[in-house]
């Protein structure tokens, strides 16, 4: 079979998995103004959580979701849509049930195929199945169109491909140094194994975020690392920054008399 | 206009109130004045009009607003000589005020500073992208007035500062001021790199963080010597046994004293009668935290008391996008805040006026 009909068969597999991404993608957007159409506002990085705002109880929403830029700007329920994180090493002294997250699974489109519609765990499901022989970069066209970041995959910046983080037969897994399967739900686990500086801060709540109960013993919802990074493009290309863009909040009211925030760009300095 | 404590000759008709020690305690159940304000009143000539002016101040609003205040509160004692029960009916008393005037189940906490606990605040400067969620989600959360067309009538009690990371030349090198041989002021002296307290809280560019920018979050820093305490008049404002530095609004005579002393910019006063959309009213409130206010009276961050008390993180924690935000407790060793301070780089603005903040910028 040659190279062509091989990826249009792929393709012809996939289409379908990837119009619902693109679906996925476009919900975020902040949903504001009309009465009917429910309020969803997104949490950390635009596109990867979102909340859909509803009454707790008259007069006390789950959650506030702002009118300018479709951010997340107050909790009412910090835990809405939270599960046991599982099992993570070091963090056996925290009470049971008080380390929560957002499953990520629920919100990759692709991630329920992966594993049956073309990763079977013995190779692609044409003959004859191959499973990659080491974890060097390759070209992977049919990715690209799914996953457009693989196209020039900027995490490590060359040093890293896709089998240092997804496992190699069980593609809806990720991979830890062992070889071992890993939840896409427990990122933190994967991506420890590169930056454990950053590891160990985020499990004592340093870097990263966590909200609900404040004492250390408390509930509390861990963010995972992929709610704040894009895994296959960290340092958002160019950028080359740990955290995309966002649209700011709108800005202070002006002093009294001022009409414009000129003011604030001259600041005379006698010699 | 300080109360003179000389002036209160009348008798101490509540007994639970009867403290002998002037208010060295941090405990404010144990820092009781000898004079009520009903004692102070009658000592001094009754309706001598500048001891009333915070009444006065409440009196000034609104036509039905003022029907519903009742008499009693403007005669309440001050939050910290209160018993229990006068805590209580005050608490009811305000509950029922404030459901009928925002058409929802309000309630008014009065929980108490928890033993061990010292609350501690920590800021990672470097992750800070400057999108003000903190600033908003502390509208959201205490109720400050949000109006839009008078000076004044929008509060908020976050400031994000903007600053330029600035540029320096070569060309700027061999001039400067005066120009020629003994140069005093080198030609580069005005790039604005790093420099902090001079820059922009108004900014509105498209995308945050912008490339030639760094973002700089202030707000109250709940010092351990707190300089707005000192000066105020009349000791509403004081420093709770759990670290924050609260206001009971009723006693607060808008003097604005406190907001001349702080040295960080974080107290507001409430210029215009506070707008505050019945829909958008926090009906989770604590009688020092995030209750209404009154025209008239001086607010300020307190680490979400409603919250906090209730074992909460406060609203900007919990919305800071990037995590920049870290809560917890200074006496317990392993709360994200102690660990910062054991591990991270941590400094206190303007430590060197030794107010000592418990709100830490660090960054790794
Ligand atoms: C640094 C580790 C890492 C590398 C390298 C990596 N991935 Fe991923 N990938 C992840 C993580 C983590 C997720 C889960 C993303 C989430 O939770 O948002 C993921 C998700 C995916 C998904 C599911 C996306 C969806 O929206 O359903 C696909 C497909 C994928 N990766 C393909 C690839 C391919 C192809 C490569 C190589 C070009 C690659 N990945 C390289 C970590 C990595
Ligand atoms: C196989 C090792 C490996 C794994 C697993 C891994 N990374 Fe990385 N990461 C790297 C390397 C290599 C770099 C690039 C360092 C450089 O050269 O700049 C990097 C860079 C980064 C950066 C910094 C970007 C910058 O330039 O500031 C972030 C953020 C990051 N990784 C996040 C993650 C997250 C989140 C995960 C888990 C989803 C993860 N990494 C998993 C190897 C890894
Ligand atoms: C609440 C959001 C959030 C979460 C959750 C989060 N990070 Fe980050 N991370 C950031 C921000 C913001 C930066 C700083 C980006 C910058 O400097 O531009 C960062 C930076 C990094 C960097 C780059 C090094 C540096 O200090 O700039 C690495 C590596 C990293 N994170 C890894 C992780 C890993 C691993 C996890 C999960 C264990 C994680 N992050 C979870 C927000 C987050």
């Amino acid at each position: 079979m040659n190279n062509f009909v091989f990826h249009t068969m792929i393709l012809a597999f996939c289409c379908e998995m990837a119009s619902t991404a693109v679906a996925a993608d476009a919900a975020p957007e902040p949903a504001k103004d009309t009465a009917k159409e429910p309020v969803v506002c997104f949490e950390s990085r635009k596109g990867a959580s979102e909340i859909t705002q509803r009454d707790i109880k008259p007069g006390l929403p789950n959650v506030k979701c702002s009118p300018t830029t479709g951010a997340a700007l107050w909790y009412g329920d910090p835990f809405e849509g939270t599960v046991p994180m599982g099992k993570m090493p070091l963090l056996d002294k925290i009470p049971p049930g008080h380390a929560l997250v957002k499953p990520r699974s629920d919100k990759l489109a692709l991630l329920p195929l992966c594993s049956t519609a073309c990763h079977n765990g013995v190779g692609p499901s044409f003959s004859p199945p191959t499973l990659p022989k080491d974890k060097k970069p390759t070209p992977i066209p049919t990715m690209e169109g799914l996953l457009p970041d693989a196209k020039d995959l900027q995490h490590g910046r060359g040093r890293i491909w896709c089998l240092d983080c997804h496992h190699t037969t069980k593609r809806n897994m990720l991979v830890d140094n062992f070889g071992d399967p890993v939840s896409i739900d427990q990122p933190q686990i994967l991506c420890g194994k590169c930056h454990g500086d950053k590891m160990r801060d985020w499990r004592d709540g340093i870097h990263g975020k966590r909200i609900g109960e404040w004492a250390s013993n408390g509930k509390k919802r861990w963010f995972t690392c992929t709610e704040c990074h894009n895994p296959h493009n960290v340092q958002d290309g160019h950028r080359n920054r740990g955290f995309v863009q966002l649209q700011p909040e709108p800005p202070p009211q002006l002093p009294k008399g001022m009409k414009d925030a000129k003011f604030e760009k001259t600041h005379p300095i006698p010699h | 206009m300080a109360i003179n404590k000389k002036a209160s000759a009348g008798p101490v008709k509540d007994s639970a109130s009867e403290c002998v020690a002037q208010p060295a305690s941090a405990d404010p159940s144990k820092a009781v004045l000898k004079t009520s304000r009903r004692d102070f009143l009658r000592a001094g000539g009754m309706l001598s009009m500048s001891s009333l002016m915070g009444a006065g101040a409440l009196m000034a609003q609104s036509d039905d607003t003022k029907a519903t205040v009742e008499w009693a509160e403007h005669f309440q004692k001050n939050y910290r000589l209160m018993t229990q029960k006068e805590k209580n009916e005050a608490r009811l008393r305000l509950e029922k005020r404030y459901s009928a005037e925002y058409g929802k189940q309000v309630s008014v906490d009065t929980a108490d500073a928890q033993p061990g606990v010292l609350m501690g605040y920590a800021l990672n400067i470097r992750k800070c992208i400057g999108c003000r969620r903190c600033v908003h989600a502390c509208v959201e959360e205490n109720n400050q007035s949000r109006g839009k067309q008078r000076a004044g009538e929008k509060i908020e009690w976050i400031q994000v500062l903007r600053m330029e990371r600035g540029e320096f030349s070569a060309d700027k090198m061999n001039h400067g001021y005066p120009d020629g041989l003994g140069i005093q002021v080198g030609g580069n002296a005005y790039t604005p790199a790093g420099q902090i307290l001079e820059g922009q809280y108004h900014y509105e560019p498209e995308a945050v963080p912008e490339k030639d920018a760094t973002y700089m979050p202030i707000a109250c820093m709940q010092c351990e010597k707190p300089p707005c305490v000192k000066v105020c008049p009349v000791r509403t404002t004081y420093r709770e046994a759990d670290g924050p530095v609260v206001i009971d609004y009723n006693w607060c005579i808008g003097c604005r004293m406190c907001m001349g002393a702080c040295p960080y910019w974080a107290r507001r006063l409430n210029v215009t009668n506070p707008v505050l959309p019945k829909e958008e009213m926090n009906p989770v409130t604590h009688y020092l935290g995030n209750r209404p206010r009154m025209r008239g009276v001086v607010e300020k961050c307190h680490w979400c008391l409603q919250r906090t008390r209730q074992g909460r993180y406060p609203a900007c924690v919990e919305v800071c996008p990037v995590g920049a935000r870290k809560f917890g407790n200074l006496l317990d060793p392993e709360s994200e805040v102690s660990l910062i301070l054991a591990r991270k780089n941590v400094f206190r603005l303007k430590a060197e006026l030794n107010t000592f903040p418990k709100f830490f910028y660090f960054y790794d």
